[in-house]
């Protein structure tokens, strides 16, 4: 009997000794602590109403979780860790089959969450009023001046934890993307940085078609087509993933120009995540001072002091950092994607060099310099080209340009109905054609076979021009065809144009862009508005095509 | 306290946390940590079964209601309700109040696990109550490791034994299980995309009877989260040393809720 009362002192002793020493005791003590969020009748109404959208939040809780814990756990690891085992994993099961409930982040960031417990509630109580404003949204019951009242109440709710909230007043991106550890993450994990900026552009755009909704039927189909942009964005990553940080005054402006002060608090929620990841993921940064970089950076965004932006600043910084790099508008978003006009990865430093770019609206007051300093003329190139649903034969900017001026090239050549009869009696020629027609987007391919059979034109490129004076041509009033079913009442945006106001004239341009050696011999065989055209946004009315029949 | 349940239920959503583990939910041995402060979290129906030796069984049934009164604290009143045979006797009544107080002392961190301690207080009340009010103290050690998780908890109570101890026949002290010291130590395993955690643990009870023997348990359980709103567990185990040696299973089913007007913001 005896045995039987010491044995359980002496393991009690040694697990209390064990757990006290399993590191070195250099304390850590934290007293952070987690709060119930405001009871209201509105709560989880968004996942009543939005169960799509709700579960694609529960998966996004993931990613950000296990993001922190192999950057903190696993920093020798190949990149491939994250660009491609958990990138697959989140891309190609955990988003299409998302969990049902909210995650608990603690059991996924095991050792991130010990190593800055203070953080990971902040962003926990952040994500709090995150929800609890799209079940405000969510809630049909709740008429607009109610909203307007609830969502008042959260925020106020939000505050009342100085410990944990986010300061309401903007942060500059010097604290992002200018501190010694800046930029590691997005420069190193490009893939999985774009995949945490798609997470914000939803999280952010998702309360556009929600206020600006006209009625419940309209609200669900702008949601679903978020969500459906959303999945769209990561389908081909990282081209079609936004190129900087979302701010939510740019992707959700009627929503941040109703709550500038939620706004606010989620830029600075988004910004601070990036903070982290560059923290974990910058090396120069010891392990021992990441902690208190960690929780440095925390108390930087918390306070109402450093680093701060006024209202005005922040509103004008979203607009000329340009929505289209930030993955684009989230309504109006059935058309082609939006024409990024900075390199992945662009710091705010490089595109606010007014020396060396002119202005345009979408960076008002930036100087252009011909060779587009700062930006990525060549992603331009690819994004304007871009039509919906088709995917190009390669994957990079370049190349795609190439690949579009001698696909133009051979449609051309193919106008000729003594070319064409070449190629048909010259086997050799006409094997190659058809190895080069494979590498086409099948629309297109279709359409050349049929040339070069029938000597028809096939319509597909009728009245097509390739020209990428994008900006300033009709091309960018040319519908887009949607990629997903398109949204009941939703408006109609024009795509964006690359740069506009812009002058193209200096910037160097492929061979196809330049005004075309042969006239064309006939006028288009239908207007554009006729013929059911498999290259959407895309300037088709100075595309010449042959004759139906040669 | 169900009459409050049903007030509040109607204007508050709420998530249970499947992920921290209360006492006797589904098992002995707890977690660290606190229910969030301004919530409350309802035992609906935690149940327990005990089958000793000789085919008798002892029912108990214990409401909990837990509210988060302070930052890392919260303040616990259970009504333990029972149902024994023994010694030829079937009762069943009320077995006490308990009242407890947790806090939690840090969050756990690198260098040091998440501490709390408990003070807890069984009062005399009911048929099935202890003859005296007993109060223990509790200490709670939780440690994270991303293949597991560890409680380590360790209790002593204050008080005499009871002159109507179980060996005397008396049902009360079966009933509540009083013992004078308590130590155990669980392990958990969660599936967090699954909302789901198992989890298992052994303890070893000294009786408020110090002629008793040590008992020796043995215990594993889930618990899951099956909506938002609802969270359910579960547990089986066997008491495999003292001199009543059985088996038990626990049931239960908790419910998180608000309620506005406790909240800072009106």
């Amino acid at each position: 009997m005896t045995s039987y009362r010491i044995l359980p002192a002496i393991a009690a002793l040694a697990l209390t000794s064990g757990v006290l020493t399993a590191t070195p005791a250099q304390g850590q003590w934290s007293t952070t602590s987690e709060q119930y969020y405001l009871p209201a009748s509105f709560n989880w109404q968004f996942r009543t109403n939005y169960p799509a959208a709700d579960r694609l939040f529960n998966a996004f809780d993931y990613g950000h979780a296990i993001l922190y814990e192999r950057l903190w756990t696993q920093p020798g690891a190949p990149v491939s860790l994250l660009e491609e085992k958990e990138y697959n994993f989140i891309t190609r099961e955990l988003l299409v089959h998302p969990p049902r409930l909210p995650l608990e982040e603690a059991a996924i960031e095991i050792e991130y969450a010990k190593l800055a417990p203070e953080a990971k509630q902040m962003f926990d109580w952040a994500h709090l009023l995150h929800r609890q404003i799209y079940d405000v949204w969510a809630d049909e019951r709740v008429s607009l001046n109610q909203k307007d009242a609830r969502v008042a109440e959260l925020i106020a709710y939000y505050k009342t934890r100085r410990d944990l909230a986010f300061s309401s007043r903007p942060k500059s991106m010097e604290l992002m993307e200018g501190q010694p550890y800046s930029l590691a993450f997005r420069k190193n994990y490009p893939k999985f940085n774009g995949l945490i900026w798609a997470y914000h552009w939803l999280q952010v755009g998702l309360y556009e078609p929600l206020v600006t909704g006209k009625d419940r039927d309209a609200r669900q189909t702008g949601v679903l087509a978020a969500v459906a942009r959303f999945r769209q964005m990561i389908e081909n990553a990282p081209t079609d993933m936004p190129r900087i940080m979302p701010m939510t005054a740019a992707v959700a402006p009627a929503f941040a120009e109703r709550y500038p002060e939620a706004s606010i608090i989620f830029d600075n929620l988004h910004s601070m995540h990036d903070v982290v990841s560059d923290i974990l993921a910058n090396p120069s940064v010891p392990r021992n001072r990441k902690r208190s970089e960690i929780l440095r950076a925390a108390g930087r965004y918390r306070d109402d002091t450093s680093y701060v932006w006024t209202i005005a600043e922040w509103k004008e910084m979203s607009q000329m950092m340009g929505v289209a790099n930030m993955g684009g508008p989230s309504v109006g978003v059935l058309e082609g994607f939006p024409t990024p006009t900075v390199a992945r990865g662009a710091v705010h430093s490089e595109m606010t060099d007014h020396s060396s770019m002119s202005g345009t609206p979408g960076m008002a007051g930036m100087q252009h310099s011909p060779g587009m300093s700062g930006t990525d003329t060549s992603a331009r190139a690819d994004t304007t080209m871009a039509h919906a649903g088709h995917a190009m034969p390669s994957s990079t900017p370049d190349s795609s340009m190439r690949s579009m001026a001698a696909m133009e090239i051979h449609m051309r050549m193919l106008e000729d109905p003594v070319i064409r009869a070449r190629i048909r009696a010259d086997t050799a020629l006409r094997r190659m054609m058809t190895e080069m027609m494979e590498g086409m987007p099948a629309g297109h391919r279709a359409s050349m076979e049929q040339m070069l059979e029938s000597g028809t034109s096939g319509g597909a490129m009728s009245g097509m021009d390739h020209s990428t004076k994008d900006s300033t041509v009709p091309t960018a009033t040319a519908p887009a065809r949607p990629r997903v079913a398109p949204a009941k009442k939703a408006p109609v945006k024009k795509p964006a144009t690359a740069m506009p106001g812009m002058d193209h004239s200096t910037m160097p341009m492929p061979p196809a862009n330049k005004p075309a050696a042969k006239p064309a011999r006939k006028p288009p065989a239908k207007s554009p508005a006729q013929t059911k055209d498999s290259m959407p946004g895309m300037d088709h009315s100075k595309m010449k095509m042959p004759p139906a029949k040669p | 306290m169900m009459s409050l349940f049903l007030a509040a239920s109607g204007s508050a959503g709420a998530q249970t946390d499947y992920y921290n583990t209360d006492a006797g939910r589904p098992l002995t041995v707890e977690d660290a940590y606190a229910t969030e402060r301004y919530a409350f979290e309802l035992q609906l129906a935690p149940v327990r079964l005990e089958r000793s030796r000789g085919g008798v069984y002892a029912w108990g049934l214990e409401p909990e209601l837990a509210y988060g009164v302070l930052p890392r604290t919260h303040i616990e009143v259970g009504m333990p309700l029972a149902y024994v045979e023994a010694g030829g006797f079937k009762r069943s009544g009320l077995a006490g109040i308990d009242v407890s107080v947790l806090h939690n002392l840090n969050a756990e961190t690198q260098t040091l696990p998440a501490l709390g301690v408990v003070v807890d207080a069984l009062l005399p009340v009911g048929g099935l109550g202890p003859s005296r009010t007993y109060v223990s103290g509790k200490a709670i050690i939780t440690r994270t490791y991303p293949w597991a998780r560890f409680h380590l908890n360790g209790r002593y109570t204050v008080g005499d034994a009871p002159t109507n101890a179980p060996g005397s026949g008396s049902t009360a002290d079966a009933a509540v299980e009083v013992s004078r010291w308590l130590g155990g130590v669980a392990i958990d395993r969660t599936f967090p995309l699954r909302s789901l955690l198992i989890t298992a643990e052994t303890f070893a009870r000294q009786p408020l009877d110090d002629a008793e023997d040590v008992e020796w348990n043995a215990a594993a359980g889930v618990r899951y989260q099956l909506s938002p709103y609802f969270n359910v567990d579960g547990g089986l185990g066997r008491r495999l040393t003292g001199d009543a040696p059985a088996w038990f299973v626990t049931f239960g089913l908790s419910r998180a809720f608000g309620i506005r007007a406790l909240f800072p913001v009106k």
